[in-house]
């Protein structure tokens, strides 16, 4: 008899271990958050999630967890239009549409269709412009699906290499695809890209993934060795560590743009297009540091 | 050999055996409440003492009559009511609370605006309505309404017996007023915490309706959440007051209505009945019918049971032309509306807005009421009402031939197929379609045979894919087209316009807020300002390419403009805004929220130099 049990429970064991491929549990992203905005004289933080013209979101919902970048385009600041204004207000709109759950987890695109198209909803006459980079885990699926417009992006990077990344989309040099609302009768004048020209990718992540969201500000001062470095620092799951590492990781990049011979990425990209620059790039930076970790209320 | 067989059953046990230990159970987290109810939450059903309070937001929208925003959009839209609050504490005009579409008497004022129907009940103010559904139902103790702008509005807070989430379907439904009070207007429009006492009730609700009046306030209300806080178990006797009997004056009024041909003894033989009502007989009957003329509804059914005269008197055809149910929607039923048929024979006027809620008015019940009284019908309003299908409209279309005015607002279940059938109603002068899931094909047949219409609205009216085509029709063939209401029409273009303006000569009132569409660069609205001398009423809402030259024309050519409303252009100067109001000496609103160029000092000038107009500059704090 008590080799029959023990028969059956080995059995038992094994077809469980081969069916535990499909891991039941939800996942859920641990996020921390850090940024610079390149005005000192502004004070490091406006209201909340906004570094400079930089903005960015972080939102859970019963379904997914859902991160956002979005840098505002310094360039209207010349016609008397605070940048910050628009970048700001798509991601906070961005973050109430997805705690109402007026979204599809699998359509990044969708947030940020419908989120441009509130903006437009807004009795304040907004304008202004800024890219856009939405990534949604979906919890039960543990698919990582994200939408990119311009230039900021993403990285995942599993046992420290990069596994995945966004590309960059340029108009031309240092004009990123962007989303804008214009002042009436500069339509023409003013770059202003559909929310669909958005780049979209869906892939599976792992537990203990790690994703990176930020805006150029950080990829234009920091190669990717760099980053990888920065990220074999991060111990655990903590919060805690997670906050550490984004905040190492952003004052790096805030040191070296300020450096004038140090050869930031950007400056290498303008040398091989023929401007002889060296230096890093001052710009804002925003960095979400997220790792796929199990769920818990 | 005997051992074989028990292997798969081991095999299958075992693996049960380890699912069950692996299993986590998940916590589901419908609706939204706060932490008192986590063990409600989780689905461990406590038993709570009779004490402890359950709060909860509402959970879900579930019917409203209108609203500012757009529709599948979460700015300034009603499905904002629901949820936590976003706003509350600060004050201001932010896009995720809800809002209704009017505030003040500024649409009362307008030519389009119907006439009040006689008998209205004094206690009855509700312009508006929400309806709210919450997780779980609860005795209620208190309800909280978070109003963050220009609070004052709300007038009556009912509370249903039937459970909308259920899925058996409505029976017995039962409305209490939990509380009811006359239109407010706050001193600032500052943010408050409006928690009325509200009255004791002897079933459990999960349901609340908000019903509100703006009239009295200077801008638009604005409401972040309505919090309500009841018990699950029924509050013991000696704790609250229950009254012995219901008495309101409402909740008579159905068995009023429905007890008509009732006990009612006859007086002996006719000599007793000459003499038996006393001075009442010396009266002329004019006289009696003039005094009749002034009892509400429900007294005039209860009346009607006093003695044979008044019974005689109370059923003459000619109390009943004008008839307005919309106070006692909650009790209107089939069998009232079949008692009432046959007093309604000489019917012009029939306010039927907001009954059927929740299938006590049926769409047979309606149409047989349409077949025995609609031959003298002028007026019909049916704001609301979500029983009409399309057989109902053809009963409409075929029974009351001489109709002028109907009112269809926020019938958003009406199928679009059901609107074809108006345009068999010729005579048509008022047709409200705000709201209702109207397509092409069938405004433009409406516009072809609907040649007498002075009044349109099709605001909110998503489904028309074409308004310049719909524009052009009106042009052609609505030449005696007075007010008309576009309000969010989509894509209405400065080619419509032109084509608009030119055809409808006579218009006095245009609504063009939300047309994104309308590029002032085309010229348009100057043309517009040109073509219309008459214009009382102009509505450019979030137009944001309204310039100084659109109003300096306005000024020059308008000269009778009453309404002005543009919200949010930042190319309209003061020097111009000074140039219309002295050209336009009756002008009494002007709407200058969000125009950046506007700001609290120039409007203060503009105060005092123009003290007849109110001038609204609404803010964000």
């Amino acid at each position: 008899m008590l080799s029959v049990l023990s028969y059956g429970r080995l059995v038992a064991r094994a077809v469980i271990g081969g069916l535990s491929q499909t891991d039941s549990r939800d996942y859920s992203l641990v996020t921390a958050s850090c940024g610079f905005g390149k005005d000192f004289r502004k004070g490091i933080l406006k209201k909340g999630m906004c570094y400079g013209d930089d903005a960015c979101f972080i939102a859970r919902h019963r379904s997914a967890d859902v991160l956002g970048v979005a840098d505002g385009v310094g360039g209207w600041r010349d016609y008397g239009v605070d940048p910050s204004q628009f970048s700001g207000t798509l991601m906070k709109t961005c973050e109430r549409l997805v705690k109402e759950g007026r979204f599809v987890p699998s359509s990044p695109v969708g947030v940020l269709t419908t989120s441009y198209y509130e903006l437009l909803q807004n009795k304040v006459p907004l304008l202004g412009s800024s890219t856009a980079c939405i990534v949604i885990l979906d919890r039960q699926s543990h698919r990582l699906h994200t939408a990119n417009l311009g230039d900021s992006g993403f990285l995942v990077v599993r046992g420290g290499e990069v596994v995945h990344r966004s590309d960059e989309q340029q108009h031309y040099f240092n004009t990123p695809f962007q989303l804008s609302i214009a002042p009436p009768g500069a339509e023409g004048a003013v770059l202003s890209d559909s929310p669909d020209v958005a780049d979209s990718s869906s892939f599976d992540v792992q537990l203990g993934d790690i994703i990176l969201t930020a805006t150029d500000g950080l990829f234009d001062n920091m190669p990717d060795y760099m980053i990888l470095q920065e990220l074999k620092k991060l111990k655990n799951t903590n919060y805690e560590s997670i906050q550490q590492t984004a905040r190492s990781i952003a004052e790096q990049a805030h040191v070296l743009a300020y450096d004038p011979n140090y050869m930031s990425p950007f400056a290498q990209f303008a040398c091989d297009n023929g401007l002889n620059v060296r230096g890093g790039k001052p710009d804002d930076i925003t960095v979400l540091l997220s790792i796929v970790a199990e769920y818990t209320d | 050999m005997q051992l074989a067989p028990k292997f798969p059953m081991l095999t299958l046990l075992s693996m049960f055996y380890y699912i069950c230990l692996r299993r986590r159970s998940r916590s589901g987290t419908r609706g939204e409440a706060l932490t008192s109810r986590r063990a409600v939450e989780s689905g461990q059903r406590a038993v709570l003492p009779v004490s402890v309070e359950v709060e909860q937001y509402a959970k879900e929208v579930l019917d409203f009559s209108s609203h500012y925003g757009s529709e599948n959009s979460m700015s300034y839209t009603m499905w904002n009511l629901a949820g936590v609050p976003n706003v509350y504490p600060s004050s201001g005009d932010f896009t995720q609370t809800a809002v209704f579409r009017s505030y003040g008497t500024w649409w009362e004022k307008c030519a389009s605006a119907p006439p009040p129907f006689r008998r209205t009940p004094k206690g009855f103010y509700s312009q508006d309505y929400i309806e709210l559904g919450f997780e779980e139902p609860v005795y209620p103790t208190a309800v909280e309404v978070l109003e963050t702008y220009y609070p004052g509005a709300i007038v009556q807070i009912l509370a249903c017996s039937h459970n909308p989430f259920s899925q058996s379907p409505p029976t017995d439904v039962r409305w209490e007023v939990l509380w009811s009070g006359d239109p407010t207007k706050v001193l600032t429009p500052q943010a408050r915490q409006f928690s009325p006492n509200i009255k004791h009730i002897s079933f459990p609700t999960n349901l609340l309706r908000l019903e509100v009046n703006s009239s009295l306030l200077d801008y638009y209300t604005e409401l972040d959440a309505v919090i309500l806080r009841g018990v699950k178990e029924r509050p013991m006797l000696a704790l609250y007051k229950m009254p012995v009997i219901d008495i309101s004056d409402l909740s008579d009024s159905e068995e009023e209505l429905s007890d008509l041909g009732g006990p009612f003894r006859q007086g002996g033989d006719g000599k007793h009945q000459r003499t038996g009502n006393g001075y009442f007989d010396k009266l002329p009957y004019e006289l009696i019918q003039l005094i009749l003329s002034h009892l509400t509804l429900p007294d005039l059914c209860r009346l009607a049971q006093s003695c044979k005269l008044l019974y005689q008197h109370c059923c003459d055809p000619l109390q009943y032309t004008q008839l307005s149910l919309q106070p006692y929607w909650a009790r209107l039923s089939d069998a009232s509306l079949g008692h009432l048929q046959s007093r309604c024979t000489l019917l012009q006027r029939l306010n039927l807005s907001w009954t059927g809620n929740r299938g006590a008015l049926t769409q047979s019940g309606f149409s047989s009421f349409m077949k025995a009284c609609g031959l003298s019908l002028v007026c019909l309003e049916l704001s609301c009402c979500h029983f009409l299908n399309e057989a109902c409209l053809e009963v409409i279309s075929q029974t009351c031939p001489g109709l002028q005015e109907l009112n269809l607002s926020s019938c958003d279940r009406l199928h679009p197929q059901a609107f074809i059938h108006i345009s068999k109603l010729t005579r048509l002068r008022r047709l409200v379609l705000y709201r209702t899931k109207i397509e092409q094909t069938a405004i433009l047949s409406i516009l072809t045979f609907c040649i007498e219409l002075k009044h349109l609205n099709l605001g909110s009216c998503v489904r028309i894919e074409d308004y310049d085509v719909v524009a052009s029709m009106m042009a052609a063939r609505c030449r005696s087209l007075c007010s008309l209401d576009l309000w969010r029409c989509r894509n209405l273009t400065d080619r419509g316009l032109a084509e608009l303006v030119s055809g409808c000569r006579m218009l006095e009132e245009l609504d063009l807020g939300w047309c994104p569409t309308l590029q002032s660069s085309t010229g348009c609205f100057q043309h517009l300002a040109r073509s219309l001398p008459r214009l009382h009423k102009l509505f450019l809402t979030a137009n944001r390419t309204v310039c100084d030259s659109d109003i300096e024309e306005l000024a020059a050519s308008c000269p009778s403009l009453q309404h002005l409303d543009i919200l949010g252009t930042r190319l309209v100067s003061p020097a111009s805004l000074k140039k219309l109001l002295q050209s336009c000496p009756q002008l009494h609103l002007l709407d200058v929220s969000f125009c950046s160029q506007i700001d609290m000092r120039v409007v203060q000038e503009l105060c005092g130099l123009f003290p007849n107009v109110a001038i609204k500059k609404s803010f964000t704090q």
